[in-house]
């Protein structure tokens, strides 16, 4: 008598294609998944708790780590929360300087994306091609504001430090340099054979499974839904500078590839449009009283950071600290769709669904 | 096939560039002036207001004060300062506060030790970690600026 | 060479074949040991990087390290693998593709042996390397392994038909399937050798070697380890040197192959540089082919388990059994005819 049993495999929590300590616990049937769950919650840190008893300017080197690599918009999305509930008025400079790292910061986080997934495919040149450019931009910020990668940048009511000398010259210099080298890139990887035939069909889902799965970033525009929060509800200064939102049409790995590839170009679209017009002086800290006691009551702002839409949630009853602190992490809402997408793949394929979905665990657990 | 041909093209073509990588830990690496390295403390300008104490978001500064030994002049003086590493986040908000720049950042980044004993820092280590101290102090959270906390 | 071969078999013979062999081994050991230092080289230059090269000046001294880690690493056996078998498959591995080596001519005069049916030895022994990685992976008792191993055994069965089929039209070319006289068929100017001819079984070569030498594209034993285990992860210290220092012999092998089937062996690509010995020659061109395969391997993604399979069977076999056609119609009509 034939007996077929199902294998659980533990993919994780140390493994190298899983980006960061995350456990999916797979039921096969041979090579064919029945189900999948993720198993989350190893880099959990106990963020919003901590930001019970800790003021907001304490808070800020916390953002840092939740999602350790686009730590700009991070920081920026807490400040920008208490600047509404405040009604601060960031001056001109300090958000032009925002925009500006918070654009560069979109490429980094994307091109260690597309190193990664890469890397995961087998492919061992597109990383270190991906981290000699990220290394031009972390030097940027290094200059800037003192880090590489935990920048601790933003303050409530403008920025810490004002653009040394030369600085905006290297990123006006950078500009050019990055889009020849996405050039470069497309031609190691985009008209690959091997890379698209593992690439396309693979992990499709449509627009409606998207919306109420509350997917955000790439993984709801590569489905054809055209929603960015720069642009639909405009924030800092983004509603002055022109770009497009690429927008895929087949829900499949290879468009939320394209549309990432697509989002580093209109990324440094802005920032040429931003360094054109930076000006020439200004402050770079706003009005702000001394102790940052936002009034009683509660908002949530929501921001694009290049996961997805990350919103941040404050609960204040008029002292320094907030009374509850909660961040809506796109990674954590993104990963949901896994188990319903897994079903029925092949091992192969989940380790290129797993990277085009792109998670950073350090926002998953926060 | 063509794609194929084209990835081959970058690769070598990158075999013949210049390469990237740096040669620490045998050429020193020089971190650019604001970089947020180990500490230096200058107990001489310390006059113990404890906010980087308040402001540290991991609590890692423990500091205690001495009224001030000469009679005539008011106010503390430093006795113990210690910092641990364990916690410390390098963030830099202990100097954006300290109102007379007492505690600076210096571009020192080794902090590797054998023993974790050895990473909960004294007043002495901090004073005599003098060397890269950082020029660009910027602390704008100090009380007298009236600026952000 | 050809003096020392062509005597007949006496004590001292034996003797002397004995020590040229294991001359021959050092050289081999030798070549392994750079050609490691050397992939990881190459493969750092095409990433903007040095490579190894902080143990012994430019990094010589890299993989007499690594190998000495290995060796002195604790020699694990699970507690129900197969024991005998355990122990025997790296050694089944490896010693295929050392005896492979034999057929290989050098020069006219530097060879081991002149086999009239060169091409059937190599394939018929190779495929006991095969056999050896099914044994691995069956004996590990982990059954990660023994997927992993059922799958590169299907890579590596499925792989040697265009591998084989694609060296008939060099074959049939030269009327006789010694190598030696493959490349004494192959003509001085490089436009002569048979790659030029045989281009679509070039081609279908090239392919299947890489893909039986396990290696980028096609590591997926290898890389299985990144989720479904492969055949070796039971094995550690020497014991998965011999995995590894089988696959670097046959990529001696394979070049060695590819630069007298393909490349015209030791003749010089043109007359008049015919005052370079011919050793230096096939060194140059085994030299390149095994660029190739490092060169390959530091571009390409890995291939998906079925598109592999499916490229095998539908793309490269037709191929190949095209080629002979091409080759038999073309050698009728117009040598024969």
């Amino acid at each position: 008598m034939i007996r077929t049993e199902e294998l659980l495999l533990n993919v994780g929590p140390q493994h190298p294609s899983t980006h960061g300590v995350f456990r999916l616990v797979v039921k096969l049937d041979g090579e064919v998944i029945t189900e999948a769950t993720p198993v989350i919650g190893y880099l959990h840190r106990g963020t919003e708790k901590l930001a019970e008893s800790l003021n907001y300017t304490q808070i800020v080197p916390y953002t840092d780590r939740m999602d350790y690599l686009s730590a700009m918009t991070n920081n920026y999305v807490l400040c920008h929360a208490v600047e509404t509930m405040m009604g601060i008025e960031v001056p001109e400079r300090a958000q032009f300087l925002r925009l500006i790292v918070m654009e560069l910061q979109r490429v980094a986080s994307h091109l260690v994306w597309w190193g990664t997934y890469l890397l995961d495919l087998g492919a061992l040149s597109p990383f270190l091609f991906a981290f000699k450019e990220r290394e031009m931009i972390i030097d940027l910020f290094n200059e800037l504001c003192g880090a590489r990668l935990t920048y601790n940048y933003m303050r409530v009511g403008g920025v810490k430090w004002d653009a040394p000398p030369g600085w905006i010259d290297k990123v006006r210099d950078f500009i050019p340099y990055m889009e020849k080298q996405l050039k470069e890139y497309d031609r190691l990887v985009s008209g690959n054979e091997i890379f698209l035939a593992r690439v396309k069909g693979v992990g499709q889902y449509d627009a409606e499974t998207a919306i109420a799965y509350g997917l955000s970033g790439a993984n709801l525009r590569c489905t054809g839904v055209k929603w960015d929060l720069r642009k639909d509800e405009p924030y800092c200064i983004y509603d002055r500078f022109e770009f497009d939102v690429p927008v895929g049409t087949n829900g499949d790995c290879y468009d939320r590839y394209l549309v990432r590839m697509e989002e580093m170009r209109q990324s440094l679209r802005i920032l040429k449009q931003a360094v054109e017009q930076f000006p020439s002086s200004g402050e770079t800290m706003g009005k702000v009283p001394r102790a940052i006691r936002p009034p009683a009551g509660e908002t949530y702002v929501r921001i694009e950071s290049p996961r997805g839409e990350i919103g941040c949630h404050i609960v204040s009853k008029g002292k320094a600290e907030p009374y509850r602190l909660k961040f809506r992490r796109p990674s954590f809402n993104n990963l949901q769709i896994l188990p319903k997408l897994l079903v029925g793949e092949t091992i192969t394929n989940l380790i290129a669904i797993l990277g085009g979905v792109d998670i950073v665990l350090g926002e998953v657990d926060c | 096939m063509k794609g194929l041909i084209q990835g081959l093209g970058v690769t070598l073509k990158a075999m013949t560039t210049k390469k990237v990588t740096y040669a620490y830990p045998d050429v020193p690496l020089k971190m650019p002036d604001r970089f947020r390295g180990v500490q230096h403390f200058d107990p001489d300008k310390c006059i113990v207001c404890n906010q980087c104490a308040r402001i540290c978001p991991t609590e890692c500064i423990t500091l205690v004060g001495k009224p001030n030994p000469d009679p005539e002049k008011k106010g503390k003086v430093i006795d113990t300062y210690d910092i641990n590493f364990e916690l410390c986040i390098l963030c830099d908000l202990c100097t954006e506060v300290c109102p007379t720049e007492a505690i600076v950042m210096t571009n020192n980044f080794e902090l590797a030790v054998y023993s974790r004993d050895e990473l909960f820092k004294d007043r002495e280590w901090l004073e005599n970690n003098n060397t890269n101290v950082r020029q660009d102090n910027n602390n704008i959270g100090a009380p007298q600026k009236g600026g952000a906390k | 060479m050809t003096r020392w071969v062509e005597q007949p078999l006496s004590w001292e013979n034996v003797l002397i074949y004995a020590v040229l062999a294991v001359v021959f081994l050092l050289l081999i050991l030798g070549y392994v040991t750079y050609a490691i230092l050397f992939e990881r080289k190459v493969i750092g230059w095409m990433q903007f990087r040095h490579g190894p090269n902080r143990l012994g000046p430019w990094g010589l001294f890299q993989t007499v390290a690594d190998v000495l880690k290995l060796l002195i690493k604790e020699d694990t056996i699970p507690r129900k693998a197969d024991k005998a078998l355990f122990i025997l498959a790296p050694a089944l591995c490896y010693a295929p593709s050392f005896t492979v080596l034999a057929i290989i001519p050098y020069t006219r005069e530097l060879y081991f042996a002149d086999l009239n049916v060169a091409v059937v030895y190599y394939a018929a022994l190779s495929a006991i390397s095969t056999i050896a990685i099914v044994l691995g992976g069956w004996a590990s008792n982990n059954k990660y392994s023994l997927l992993g191993g059922m799958r590169s055994g299907a890579q590596m069965i499925s792989y040697e038909v265009p591998l084989i089929l694609s060296i008939v039209g060099t074959v049939m070319m030269t009327g006789s399937m010694s190598l030696r006289q493959i490349v004494e068929a192959q003509g001085d100017w490089f436009w002569e050798w048979n790659f030029l001819p045989q281009i679509i079984g070039f081609g279908v070569f090239i392919v299947a070697a890489v893909s039986e030498l396990n290696r980028s594209p096609f590591d997926l034993p290898e890389a299985e380890s990144e989720l479904v285990a492969g055949y070796h992860t039971e094995y550690s210290g020497f014991r998965f040197a011999f995995f590894m220092l089988a696959e670097y012999v046959y990529m001696f092998a394979i070049a060695g192959l590819a630069s007298v089937l393909f490349l015209g062996g030791w003749h010089p690509p043109a007359p008049f540089l015919g005052f370079i010995p011919g050793i230096v020659w096939m060194l140059l061109k085994m030299a390149f082919v095994i660029f190739f395969l490092f060169w390959l391997r530091a571009t390409m993604p890995r291939v998906r388990i079925d598109h592999l399979m499916g490229f095998a069977w539908k793309v490269l076999v037709p191929l190949a059994i095209l080629n002979v056609f091409v080759t038999a119609v073309c050698l009728e009509l117009f040598i024969k005819g």
